[in-house]
């Protein structure tokens, strides 16, 4: 039994989504971060833009949330455009 | 100067005055943060305000020298293309760069803008637009670099969507 009971949680653990989140930044530009989040996710400008702003007037946006692997992919894209983004387990 | 789409495969910079190409030559040596810890950690950042175990190490150990080595080559490039600028009499400046370089450009004027403001501490309300230096000290003129930088970037940005078609 306590086999079954950890490879239940190791299931969780993986099962558990993961956000990245972008923060506000008062050095990247607004038009640079919607053009960024457009490449790197693929978003619309408008859904870009939404989230660019979100991060301008609450100071994060949780852009995308996922698997853990692709969470951190994403976080190291977006450095790559030097946009401050952490990723964070997602609540609930 | 102006900065514009020329023959739908390069960027033109014409009509460059000498403080524009003096400023934009500095780009490469701007971005580098010369071993600063602020500065270093603006541009290598943590990946988690969690602290989850193990990550930031695997981070620190793999995609730190990823990034490091991205930067780098987008000051190269930026570098390599200010050296074929040229000077007409006048001293006004002409430089032609590939369209495919504007990423490594957005990026090495990025660096550039995000080293000073950490080295210099600049704050928001600073960085804005709007600010108006009431003197002329080292810093304030870095501020107008700084703010050089962007309004560059803003026209390599809006260059670019002009040739991307919307997508909604």
């Amino acid at each position: 039994m306590p086999e079954t009971l950890e490879e239940t949680k190791s299931v969780t653990q993986i099962a558990t989504p993961w956000n990245v989140v972008v923060h506000n930044d008062p050095v990247n530009l607004m038009s640079y971060v919607t053009m960024v989040l457009q490449k790197v996710f693929g978003y619309s400008v408008d859904r870009a833009r939404h989230h660019m702003l979100e991060v301008h007037h609450k100071g994060r946006s949780i852009v995308w949330t996922g698997d853990r692997e692709t969470a951190e992919l994403y976080v190291q894209q977006l450095h790559g455009y030097l946009l401050h983004a952490t990723l964070e387990r997602a609540e609930g | 100067m102006m900065i514009r789409r020329w023959k739908d495969k390069s960027i033109e910079f014409s009509r460059i005055e000498s403080i524009e190409a003096e400023l934009l030559k500095q780009v490469p040596a701007a971005g580098d943060p010369e071993g600063e810890e602020k500065a270093e950690e603006r541009l290598f950042p943590s990946p988690t305000s969690q602290g989850t175990p193990g990550m930031t190490k695997d981070w620190d150990e793999f995609v730190r020298p990823e990034l490091r080595h991205l930067f780098l080559s987008a000051r190269k490039l930026v570098e390599e293309d200010l050296a074929g600028m040229t000077r007409r009499p006048g001293k006004i400046g002409h430089l032609v760069v590939p369209l495919t370089h504007a990423d490594s450009w957005l990026n090495a004027l990025n660096q550039a803008r995000l080293v000073l403001a950490t080295k210099y501490d600049f704050t928001e309300a600073e960085l804005s637009f709007n600010h108006t230096p009431k003197t002329f000290s080292r810093r304030d003129l870095v501020l107008l670099q700084i703010n050089f930088y962007a309004a560059v970037q803003e026209r390599l940005i809006e260059i670019l969507e002009e040739g991307t078609p919307p997508k909604r």
